[in-house]
């Protein structure tokens, strides 16, 4: 939900609290039997059962074994950078020029990985949604912009820079590939259509000035880079710090 | 015409003045022993989630499943003579079953569990009305949308505007609203349906039932949202607009209510929207019981729901 229906929707729950304590409302008292985890229904779950089967011979290929608990900490976690890495290196091979930036929503990655064969149907459940590589071009004073916003979330999947977060939610120190960001460079950053479309949760990307849509779906992006690294380790790098 | 603000503070005001057409329970976990008029079981926004969230998920690892959703729901219909099972649309999309069988595992499964009524939510496009109808092959029951226009589609087969279900002593009508496609749906997806403005055709699809099939009850099945700031028509706003509405059950924004909101009106009547969160984690409960408070409205509401392997 965008943070502008959220801000509404607290409003709206705030009034219906406030309702509970007027007569409106009242606690009905019944007798109950409490039931807490119901046992599955046998004949769905043998039906459930049945039709896994399908799933496991559609989508059981392995496509890398994972030897660390790979998660999407903040303000940096292992898996979080693979997923901004990803959207970046594969941006940059089909744009055939240096990509300087890959970001993406964590909110949007389903899954953490934990050790052992990682297959084709877990990484379609790491990454549910048909969304679709982009890469916006931005100045550097946006740059440095979208830092801070990554800071103001205590860290976020992010590719190719580095920067310590201090004590009051800002980025200090920051460095693109290396270097520090110059106002007036322009820089490319990898993301996803989604992430692009509507600027969360990062809203400097909708001032992008220019902007490219790759016909590469995330999923299969993903495929192709967890087939690629074969076994998937600890990533952290101290890119983000705080 | 009051603005959204005016609209809650009435319903505040409201609130605080009038008799009490509904009974409220925050209850969880727990099946009601006593038998009430009618049990109505909902879920919202299940994608495809067959199976509980593996223990890896990052939200919810461990809950929801279909096959622990049906025992809970047989349960129920143990105690209960009349129960109705409803789901607010989006049921295709999210996991990797959807990938392999397009929404028709889900539909086979929620047939054998008795649903009675769906909504079409945004993602039953996400393979064409074409995928659409070859899932709804399984599909024991009907899919409401009294603002989709699906005439020489193939979805024709398996969509209604409304229905109506006769119990002894009173009859229910359903009714079903889809969201707009735009921004949610590709062209490509949406093919020949046409979508039209939801709050119209709720405002005809509620005389209908009320005047034309005598409906005691009215539910509208609403894949709209629950609250937006743009212009994009929502569960709030429906309320505001039309009266005659009993039971909202809503979906598409994937909201987790703990108690459904309750909007009463000078007549007596009122409006409850209640919303489950989504992937079945949750399955929500609403006991309708008629006669049983001197309040003007003929019936009473009681809410709860119930978490899917809570502890």
């Amino acid at each position: 939900m965008p943070k502008s229906h959220a801000f509404f929707f607290s409003a709206v729950l705030m009034l219906f609290v406030s309702l509970q304590g007027c007569a409106f409302f009242k606690a009905s008292h019944i007798e109950e039997t409490e039931i807490h985890y119901p046992a599955p229904d046998p004949e769905i779950e043998r039906l459930v059962e049945d039709y896994r089967a399908g799933i496991e011979q559609s989508l059981g290929e392995q496509i890398a074994v994972v030897e660390d608990t790979l998660t999407f900490s903040k303000p940096e976690g292992s898996l979080g950078n693979m997923a901004a890495d990803a959207l970046r290196y594969r941006a940059a091979l089909e744009l055939r020029t240096f990509v300087h930036l890959g970001i993406a929503d964590e909110s949007h990655y389903m899954l953490d990985f934990l050790p052992g064969s990682l297959t084709r149907e877990a990484v379609y459940e790491f990454m549910p949604y048909l969304n679709h590589l982009v890469v916006l071009e931005l100045r550097g004073d946006q740059i440095t912009e979208l830092m801070q916003q990554v800071a103001a979330l205590g860290g976020a999947p992010l590719s190719g820079a580095r920067f310590t977060i201090d004590s009051q939610n800002r980025a200090r120190g920051i460095l693109v590939n290396s270097t520090v960001v110059e106002p007036n460079k322009t820089y490319l950053i990898a993301t996803t259509n989604r992430v692009a479309n509507t600027g969360e949760p990062f809203p400097v990307l909708l001032n992008a000035d220019r902007r490219i849509d790759l016909d590469i779906s995330i999923r299969s992006l993903y495929l192709d880079f967890f087939r690629g690294r074969g076994r998937l380790t600890d990533a952290t790098d101290g890119r983000i710090r705080s | 015409m009051m603005n959204r603000r005016d609209f809650l503070q009435r319903s505040a005001a409201l609130a605080g003045s009038l008799a009490m057409p509904a009974l409220f329970s925050r209850d969880r976990n727990s099946v009601k022993m006593q038998e009430t008029d009618l049990t109505i079981l909902y879920t919202n926004d299940t994608h495809a989630r067959i199976e509980p969230f593996p223990e890896n998920a990052r939200r919810f690892a461990g809950l929801g499943g279909i096959a622990r959703r049906a025992s809970l729901i047989d349960k129920v219909r143990q105690t209960q003579k009349n129960v109705l099972l409803l789901d607010a649309g989006d049921i295709f999309h999210g996991t990797p079953w959807f990938d392999v069988y397009g929404g028709s595992v889900d539909l086979d499964l929620m047939t054998r569990m008795g649903y009675d009524a769906a909504a079409i939510g945004n993602h039953e496009f996400d393979r064409g009305p074409d995928g659409f109808a070859e899932a709804a092959q399984k599909a024991g029951f009907p899919f409401l949308a009294a603002n989709y226009d699906v005439r020489n589609t193939p979805m024709n087969p398996f969509v209604e505007r409304f229905i109506v279900r006769e119990f002894s002593g009173f009859r229910v009508g359903i009714f079903g609203l889809g969201i707009g496609f735009s921004g949610l749906i590709d062209s490509a997806n949406s093919g020949d349906v046409r979508a039209y403005d939801p709050i119209r055709n709720a405002e005809t699809a509620v005389e209908s039932l009320k005047e034309y099939y005598r409906c005691d009850i009215i539910i509208c099945l609403s894949h709209l949202g629950f609250s937006y700031i743009q212009t994009r028509n929502d569960d709030l706003r429906l309320t505001e607009r039309i009266q005659g509405i009993d039971i909202i059950i809503g979906g598409h924004t994937h909201t987790f209510m703990e108690e459904p909101l309750i909007f009463p009106r000078e007549n007596g009547s009122s409006t409850l929207i209640t919303h489950m969160g989504h992937s079945g984690v949750r399955v929500g409960r609403i006991d309708v019981s008629f006669g049983s408070e001197n309040s003007g409205s003929p019936f009473s509401l009681s809410s709860r729901y119930y978490t899917i392997g809570d502890t």
